[in-house]
């Protein structure tokens, strides 16, 4: 390990400077700074036109740059045969899920054109072909042209052509979005392994904020700046505060009042979360409790904040979060809810085949009304097949959706009317403005003329943008076009609302705010709400959770029960500091602990019995001369719980 | 320059282009039918023109007239009809294209010295074909009264029919048509299409197999290695250029096997001097590709920048030399026009190198003018 000692020692490999970047007028990078050491994985985190991307092309010497100063292993890279000089000791992945590999070619033939095209020599070629693809478990589909490989095997295959020619820096433009749990954990597993036996450093984004744990430093950037750099330790240390977690009864009515004093108040599912800025745990509980006087609290706890947290209190600091538009109570659907069951969507043994490829595999579940149901899964695990089937675009193969009732298969345009939906990429119009997206989709959706204006009124005041209505859409920030799709899938009120992936690429205050106005949808108008993500820390949010995989359902209920099924089954989650920490792995995986992951530095595994787990592991840790330096149990998360089903799903079909 | 890394490029486009479908279709099959589509739908001869006749006379000179027409290979006889009445929905459904009326007492009229008129109606919607169907009906016409002053002359001066014709047509034309002689535009067109394909087909190509790579983001796979961009752009385009030689043979099997035309040149040289061409119009896409950023906007300035001289200023349609001057000085400046020159000489004229050296040279500074270009303009750190 001798590697891992000099981390930190020799001159950083990458020194970016005061790093401006500019597309025409548009400012994509603003002065950045930052530097990266021998041997770490460095990470950058923020949403979409961050400036991520812009910056790590420029590390790789691909784009060129306007402003600041760049230093790679020591070399200023200021043109484009300086950039030369060092790119054959770089590996650069860019972004999108595969999209550099070739789909008409082999797994096989991948890597050897990108082997080909770095001057691997034939025979380091085949013994590190040879190691890379047992170690990706991509070695039996050496045959199989890329196409046709799913989601995670695309990206591992990326990784080792990115790998193949053993560069000493790697920088990978957000590996794992899309990507579902399992192949993200094996993803990072490969990753560490491979940096920890050969010094290699990394620099990798992510649009993931609970992906932070993995780095040992990074970025968090935002708007073409980096707001803060350092360990995830140092960061969470540099914005002071505590977070308040608790049940309150009503929900609404506490929300409120503790927004009025806490902007970074929330509601998750059942629970209420609290960012109490500058305070320490107890003073935020007895702030928190002081706010909710008279309400009835319970299950109140204070809780370590998360990056997330600290990221949206330092983007508060910067600019204050326009608070507009105060929405308290049914603003926007008149009348009650439909009587009946209260069932909205209910999905019975759906299907769905492209020629002989099932997409969707007998799906049933049922969404009730004023209820946010969670449908959650990789790129292609069949989520966005299952929501054109039930707002009847796509016809299925077998099973029905029904929506109020109504067979989604004959429904007529009435039905079709009560529904609103937002797809993937939505549908706004860019050259029009706010105003004029929405007068054309009411009247699109049949909204008479002597209503529009007021129901127009309604939405801009739900979705919060009365400030903006005279702007054109293409000028708006991706956050603000996310809450105008939204109010342009309502302008019709419907009481049936379909999300597919709405919040993908928003910086977290966005996402927030859009979930806030989901809540009260669900809350307050009893909406039924049928969302999908890829992004866990957003299904704790829901009331309902299906897990999609392959096309199948394989665990559904709601969050807590999730875990609590998770803690029952397998036991709870221990987080383990251990130094050295890739043979502390390796002693576990060989002492029987299979689902043993790495974490950044940590350790994370499953253990029934925790006194006697931990017992083991000292005593294994004694023999083989490695320091324990801490163990606790942890509460798992929905990602362990993703994990697990999968792993168990996997099992079950291997051996059926 | 390392040539593993050209290989390497070459084989991985090689394959890509070989497995996926749409691109193996626009390699091969659309070439071979562009040419059979225009080869057979481009021909400017003007034949079998269908026409129908009034005859009010029915006299036996009435008849000798109207076979003139019948017998003829560039009219259809469609049949007789009663009066002009019915001739009109006939030309309005475009079921004939001409009409001849034969007035009463033609023959009677006609012995006795008096002019007559045949009405000759012609459907004028195609300017090209009612001026060729115009002069059929004149030349044959001016055949008949030619006929008709012979005999006369014979008659009233006892001389044999010989002497007579050559007193009442003392200047005859004697017409030999040159390199073409049957005068078969097919011949003509079939040549000139190869280099319409050519130019087409090649860019197209080039700029969607380049503009692919950009859009799906592995052209960082480049920019992020070692390689040169003078390796890339040779090892990327070398295939396009192979497809594009392996057309062009197909298409001069199609010119003479197919559609007939002779070949009187030197394989060698037209070999030779095709390859220049193909590698120029390559170019060209390679060209259009470094300006545009989706396979879309790459189609569009590809066909505009390919079309236009192909059609207009390459002497498929006109004769350069027909231009005026700013047509002509357009038509030099793109490289159409030099290959349809090498084209036509090879296969119709039989010329070689001697003759056509100049236009050779004219392809062969295209071609390394627009590869330089693209090369300084190609780059690895770019801006965007």
């Amino acid at each position: 390990m001798g590697q891992a000692a000099m981390v930190g020692k020799d001159a950083p490999v990458v020194r970016v400077q005061d790093f401006v970047k500019r597309y025409r007028k548009q400012m994509a990078v603003d002065g950045a700074s930052l530097s990266i050491d021998r041997g770490e994985i460095y990470g950058l985190i923020g949403p979409d036109g961050a400036g991520k991307s812009s910056l790590m092309k420029a590390i790789a010497g691909v784009l060129s740059f306007d402003g600041g100063t760049l230093h790679i292993f020591g070399e200023k890279i200021d043109s484009e045969a300086a950039a030369e000089r060092v790119k054959g000791r770089l590996g650069f992945m860019p972004q999108g899920l595969g999209l550099n590999l070739y789909p008409e070619l082999s797994v096989e033939e991948n890597i050897d054109f990108f082997a080909e095209l770095r001057d691997v020599p034939p025979a380091e070629l085949a013994q590190r072909k040879h190691k890379l693809l047992a170690m990706t478990r991509l070695d039996n589909f050496r045959d199989r042209p890329m196409k046709q490989l799913s989601g995670g095997m695309k990206q591992k295959l990326g990784l080792v052509c990115t790998l193949i020619h053993e560069p000493e820096l790697i920088i990978l433009d957000e590996p794992t979005t899309g990507v579902d749990p399992v192949s993200r954990r094996d993803f990072w597993m490969i990753l560490t392994q491979l940096l920890r036996e050969r010094g290699v450093t990394a620099l990798v984004s992510t649009a993931y904020m609970d992906e932070a744990a993995r780095f040992h430093r990074l970025s968090l950037m935002f708007d073409g700046r980096v707001l803060i750099e350092g360990e995830p330790d140092t960061i969470l240390r540099e914005v002071p505060g505590a977070l308040v977690e608790l049940v309150a009864e009503p929900q609404v009515e506490a929300l409120l009042r503790l927004k009025t004093r806490f902007p970074q108040a929330e509601a998750v599912g059942p629970k209420l979360r609290v960012f109490v800025p500058g305070a320490t745990p107890q003073l935020a509980r007895a702030q928190v409790e002081a706010q909710l006087e008279g309400l009835m609290v319970s299950e109140m706890q204070a809780v370590a904040p998360e990056l997330e947290d600290a990221f949206i209190a330092l983007l508060q600091q910067r600019q204050p979060a326009g608070q507009d538009d105060a929405r308290q109570t049914q603003v926007w659907l008149d009348g009650d809810p439909p009587k009946g069951d209260g069932i909205a969507i209910a999905a019975r043994e759906l299907s769905r085949d492209f020629d002989h490829f099932r997409a969707v595999d007998r799906v049933s579940f049922e969404v009730r009304q004023g209820e946010i149901f969670g449908l959650l899964g990789a790129n292609g695990a069949g989520k966005t097949t299952a929501i054109k089937m039930l707002t009847g675009i796509l016809p299925p193969t077998g099973g029905a959706g029904t929506v109020a009732g109504a067979d989604m298969r004959r429904a007529g345009l009435a039905i079709k009317g009560r529904i609103g939906y937002v797809s993937q990429a939505f549908s706004l119009y860019q050259d029009m403005t706010v105003q004029e997206n929405l007068r054309l989709f009411a009247r699109i959706y049949g909204v008479p003329g002597s209503r529009l204006a007021e129901r127009i009124g309604r939405v801009v005041a739900l979705a919060g943008l009365s400030g903006v209505t005279a702007q054109l859409v293409s000028k708006l920030p991706m956050g603000i076009r996310q809450r105008l799709a939204l109010a342009c899938a309502l302008v019709h009120g419907p009481r049936v609302l379909f999300l597919d992936e709405p919040t993908s690429g928003v910086d977290p205050i966005g996402r927030r705010r859009f979930w806030e106005i989901l809540v009260h949808l669900a809350r307050i108008e009893q909406v039924a709400i049928l969302i999908t993500t890829h992004y866990m820390s957003e299904a704790e949010h829901c009331d309902h959770l299906a897990l999609m995989h392959a096309g199948r359902i394989i665990a559904d209920d709601t969050p807590a029960a999730l875990k609590a099924a998770l803690q029952q089954e397998a036991g709870q989650v221990l987080d383990i500091g251990a130094e050295p920490v890739l043979p502390a792995l390796e002693a576990l995986e060989q002492a029987g602990f299979s689902d043993a992951a790495l974490f950044g530095e940590r350790i994370h595994l499953l253990a029934r019995d925790i006194t006697a787990a931990e017992a083991r592991i000292r005593t294994l840790f004694a023999e083989r001369g490695i320091q324990l330096r801490d163990i606790a149990p942890r509460t798992p998360t929905l990602e362990d719980v993703f994990v697990h089903r999968i792993l168990q799903q996997e099992q079950q079909e291997a051996s059926a | 320059m390392k040539i593993r890394r050209i290989v390497a490029l070459a084989y991985k486009e090689w394959r890509e282009i070989l497995r996926d479908r749409l691109f193996f279709a626009l390699a091969f099959v659309v070439p071979a039918s562009l040419m059979l589509i225009f080869g057979y739908g481009l021909t400017l001869d003007v034949e079998h023109i269908p026409f129908a006749v009034v005859d009010h006379d029915k006299s036996a000179m009435s008849r000798d007239y109207l076979h003139r027409y019948i017998d003829s290979r560039y009219f259809d006889y469609k049949g007789d009809v009663a009066s002009e009445r019915e001739i009109e929905p006939l030309l309005a459904d475009s079921r004939i294209r001409l009409a001849i009326v034969i007035p009463p007492r033609f023959q009677e009229n006609l012995m006795s010295g008096r002019a007559v008129e045949v009405q000759t109606l012609i459907d004028g919607t195609f300017p090209f074909r009612t001026s060729s169907s115009k002069g059929y009906v004149v030349a044959i016409n001016a055949a008949f009264n030619g006929e008709l002053l012979g005999s006369y002359i014979s008659r009233r001066l006892g001389v044999s029919a010989e002497t007579a014709k050559a007193m009442a047509q003392p200047v005859g034309v004697q017409l030999r048509y040159l390199y073409n002689q049957e005068v078969k535009s097919v011949w003509s067109i079939a040549a000139v299409l190869m280099m319409f394909v050519l130019m087409i087909t090649p860019p197209f190509l080039t700029a969607l197999g380049v503009v692919r790579e950009k859009e799906n983001v592995s052209i960082y796979n480049i920019y992020a290695s070692t390689v040169t961009r003078g390796e890339f752009l040779i090892g990327k385009l070398a295939p396009y250029v192979a497809i594009s030689v392996i057309n062009f043979l197909i298409l001069w099997l199609m010119a003479t096997q197919l559609f007939g035309a002779p070949f009187k040149g030197d394989p060698l040289f037209f070999l030779l001097a095709s390859v220049i061409y193909v590698t120029c119009t390559t170019g060209i896409g390679l060209l259009v590709s470094l300006f545009v950023r989706t396979q879309v906007a790459a189609m569009m300035l590809t066909v505009i920048v390919t079309i236009v001289p192909s059609v207009l200023y390459s002497g498929l349609l006109v004769p350069i030399a027909s231009m005026d001057a700013a047509g002509q000085f357009e038509a030099h400046l793109f490289p159409a026009m030099y290959y349809t020159d090498i084209v036509l000489g090879s296969f119709l004229k039989g010329v070689g190198l001697e003759q056509l050296w100049g236009k050779v040279l004219a392809l062969l500074i295209y071609a390394v003018g627009l590869w330089t270009a693209s090369f300084l303009m190609f780059h690895k750190r770019p801006k965007s």
